[in-house]
């Protein structure tokens, strides 16, 4: 079992004979202006050239940002170069959920929650892998269009569950969890936050009650107020 | 009556035992074999003309082909930066043999820039030139275990390698120099060994070391 060194072949018109994802060529699920950004950029041809599911560890694990694109020119990020390169070799999945389940670097962990939602078919599966995810706070940065954010883990994780486009990508459709439970495809989710919720929903309502409106409670399980920047939500322009 | 003897002596009866004598299973295998190829390539040949396409017989694959891996390091582009090169007079014709440039020894190319150097190392050519398949072997989840186990230790090593404290900085630098001039020194010896009579290759000194001024 072997696959090619580059995406040359896989991303040729006439055909592709390779694993399927979703009925079509993996590497479709990256847009054609970034696949070919992608395919343009010196770190894709220096350092993603010949990459295996364990050398790609030595790049993974030196990287120090998500993100898409960046700059005026819309260079991909070398977050997004492995993102493809995973695409283009498919690994087992047990390997994806090794990458998941490490605890020492967080941006290979990013990575492979990345690729889950990206490339696995089943919602629920989705949901069960990447949502024990959301207790992990440590803090990533992010390389938007112009300039730098600050994220964290679980953060990322939940946009890539709600938002529908994360890093330059448009995500696949994902039923809402709400939907999956009512059909019992999933269990609702037990929150890391525990009872800590339902005292904060007591005071809430205590409130409700003196002032005689209700408010809905948003944003993530712990409580960290997202931060508005909506360079994610940006169309890529060919 | 007298034992059977050939007319020149020969002991053993038959007189046609001078004859080459065939590995009949060895054969048998070949053809089988051959067999094999040939039902594999027709069976290939009507495939292709059900899809309405041409059958064409691939190139064999060299036999010590290896499978194309990872760099292993970051190309160093910047390594002839300020560096003077003196280069032949028409020793390159366009891409063609060594000259100014990033020069590729497998091809006998030298590219301008390193984006062209770069493609070209990933490039069909480059890859049989060099006897590489270009295809890249699978790893299984044991390798890809083993690969992480190694980088984490790695970068165990090289965090304990930095240390805030003074004292044991100058300690480090100082085991750090000892192994250069160690190297130096072993280096220096070889060099002696090497010549004829094991006085070493002798330095001309050149008053000012050649400066004119």
């Amino acid at each position: 079992m072997a696959h090619h060194a580059d995406a040359k072949r896989a991303l040729d018109e006439r055909g592709y004979k390779g694993q399927l994802v979703r009925g079509d060529n993996p590497l479709k699920l990256f847009e054609k202006p970034v696949r070919d950004r992608i395919v343009d950029s010196y770190y894709w041809k220096e350092q993603c050239f010949g990459l295996n599911a364990a050398t790609l560890l030595d790049r993974a694990t030196e990287l120090s940002f998500v993100g898409g694109t960046y700059g005026v020119a819309q260079r991909p990020t070398p977050f997004l170069c492995l993102a493809f390169k995973l695409l283009q070799i498919v690994p087992d999945k047990e390997i994806i959920l090794f990458y998941l389940e490490q605890e020492e670097y967080k941006y290979l962990r990013v990575l492979a929650a990345f690729y889950i939602r990206l490339a696995w078919e089943k919602d629920e599966e989705v949901y069960a892998t990447l949502e024990p995810y959301l207790t992990d706070s440590r803090k990533l940065k992010r390389r938007t269009r112009e300039g730098w954010a600050l994220t964290y883990v679980d953060d990322f994780i939940d946009d890539l569950l709600l938002k529908s486009r994360v890093c330059a990508t448009t995500l696949p459709k994902i039923n809402p969890r709400l939907f999956l439970e009512d059909e019992d495809r999933l269990e609702p989710r037990i929150s890391a936050l525990g009872g800590e919720l339902e005292e904060l929903d007591g005071e809430d309502e205590e409130e409700d009650e003196s002032n005689g409106e209700v408010e809905e409670v948003n944003g993530p399980v712990n409580g960290r107020e997202h931060e508005a920047d909506g360079s994610d939500e940006e169309m890529v322009g060919g | 009556m007298a034992d059977h003897k050939g007319a020149y002596g020969a002991s053993s009866s038959n007189d046609t035992s001078f004859r080459k004598t065939w590995d009949r299973s060895e054969y048998a295998a070949k053809a089988a074999d051959r067999d094999q190829k040939i039902k594999e390539e027709g069976k290939a040949r009507y495939q292709a003309t059900l899809e309405g396409k041409k059958y064409h017989r691939r190139a064999s694959t060299p036999e010590d082909t290896k499978d194309t891996e990872a760099r292993s390091a970051r190309l160093n582009v910047a390594d002839k930066v300020g560096k003077t090169q003196i280069i032949v007079a028409g020793a390159g014709q366009g891409k063609r043999g060594k000259s100014a440039g990033f020069y590729c020894e497998a091809c006998d190319l030298t590219y301008k820039d390193n984006l062209q150097f770069v493609e070209h190392l990933n490039s069909r050519q480059h890859l049989v030139a060099t006897g590489e398949s270009g295809e890249v072997r699978r790893a299984a989840l044991e390798e890809v275990k083993d690969r992480f186990e190694y980088l984490k230790r790695k970068r165990e090593e090289e965090k304990a390698r930095e240390v805030v404290d003074l004292t044991s900085r100058i300690e480090v630098a100082r085991d750090q120099e000892e192994r250069e001039r160690e190297e130096k020194r072993r280096k220096r010896n070889e060099k002696r060994r090497k010549t004829k009579d094991g006085l070493g290759v002798q330095e001309i000194k050149v008053e000012n070391d050649g400066v004119i001024c």
